[in-house]
């Protein structure tokens, strides 16, 4: 039995959908965006709730790496911004999935660090944007 | 079916969820996108709407999503939540497509109906704790991922489905196609 022997022609329109719908949805962050500009400075904002609790020029992390620690209801993240990327290297121990810990790095405006246990997220700003991160 | 074999068929649907639920998490699909899992899970919950009607399957879920929390110590947690708002919403939507448009989707699109919301609800949710847009923008990448873990899943269903005996089945699963 073949795969297209059970889809029925209502499930390619609904998959034909989705994947317009998602790439459409991809494209959006691109418009705003765009590529990154010469000589843009990139700033790290750190929130916790909707409360903006730390930023972090990039551009100093060039020399040595900044690491700092933000508390959270469930514990204590490591965060570390080293050659102008970002990522949480250590995530509290009662973190069960450790989602922001698996993220990894992140090095441009767009992707977003978080962790919801801890109502936290971290994300990049380039100074000479015209839009704030929040805005989109 | 008789009340005793129901009783019986809605606590094995359990366990095995609860099963998948721990073979999930061997997956480390969250280093891929934040947030993407396979949702194993769902097969059980398709399994279930097309054999026991809504109080059944819904059981299902709820018992599934409660003792999984339980076990993995994330019961009454954000965690927990998250998980719960993406398997009520899923399901819910899954029994609608089910039960309307059964003549239109096989388990395959019902099942990336049900991978597309869950994956929404949880974005949702997570945005009402962060209180911060930026989460929006894995959406997409979870919706594209959506679509392979979706019919991966809504074969197995199928499949399992297919072979099940008539004795648990009951003909409740009918296989219009193949025949």
């Amino acid at each position: 039995m073949k795969i297209t022997d059970i889809l029925t022609l209502y499930d390619k329109i609904l998959i034909v959908f989705v994947i317009i719908l998602s790439l459409v949805l991809l494209l959006i962050p691109f418009y705003f965006f765009g590529g990154s500009a010469e000589g843009e400075e990139l700033i790290l904002r750190v929130q916790q709730g909707d409360e903006l609790i730390k930023t972090v020029a990039v551009a100093d992390s060039y020399q040595e790496p900044i690491i700092f620690k933000v508390q959270g209801p469930i514990g204590v993240h490591t965060i570390e911004v080293n050659q102008g990327r970002v990522r949480v290297k250590e995530a509290p121990a009662d973190d069960p999935l450790k989602i922001c810990e698996k993220t990894g790095w992140i090095d441009r405006e767009g992707p977003i660090i978080v962790c919801v246990p801890n109502s936290l997220s971290l994300w990049l700003e380039s100074t000479n944007s015209d839009i704030d991160g929040m805005s989109w | 079916m008789k009340k005793t074999k129901k009783i019986v068929v809605i606590s094995l649907l359990i366990s095995l969820g609860l099963v998948l639920h721990l073979v999930e998490s061997f997956f480390p699909l969250s280093a891929v996108v934040p947030g993407a899992k396979l949702g194993l899970a769902n097969i059980v919950s398709l399994i279930a709407i097309s054999l026991l009607g809504f109080g059944a399957a819904f059981q299902v879920v709820i018992f599934r999503v409660v003792l999984g929390s339980l076990l993995a110590g994330t019961f009454m947690t954000i965690n927990f939540y998250l998980s719960f708002s993406g398997g009520i919403l899923s399901f819910l939507l899954m029994y609608l497509a089910y039960y309307f448009l059964k003549d239109y989707f096989s388990l395959i699109g019902i099942s990336i109906i049900g991978a597309v919301a869950h994956n929404t609800a949880q974005i949702t949710a997570a945005y009402f704790i962060i209180a911060n847009r930026g989460i929006f923008y894995y959406l997409p990448f979870l919706v594209l991922l959506a679509l392979p873990t979706g019919l991966g899943v809504g074969l197995v269903s199928f499949f399992t489905l297919k072979h099940l005996p008539y004795s648990i089945t009951g003909g409740n699963f009918n296989d219009k196609k193949s025949k």
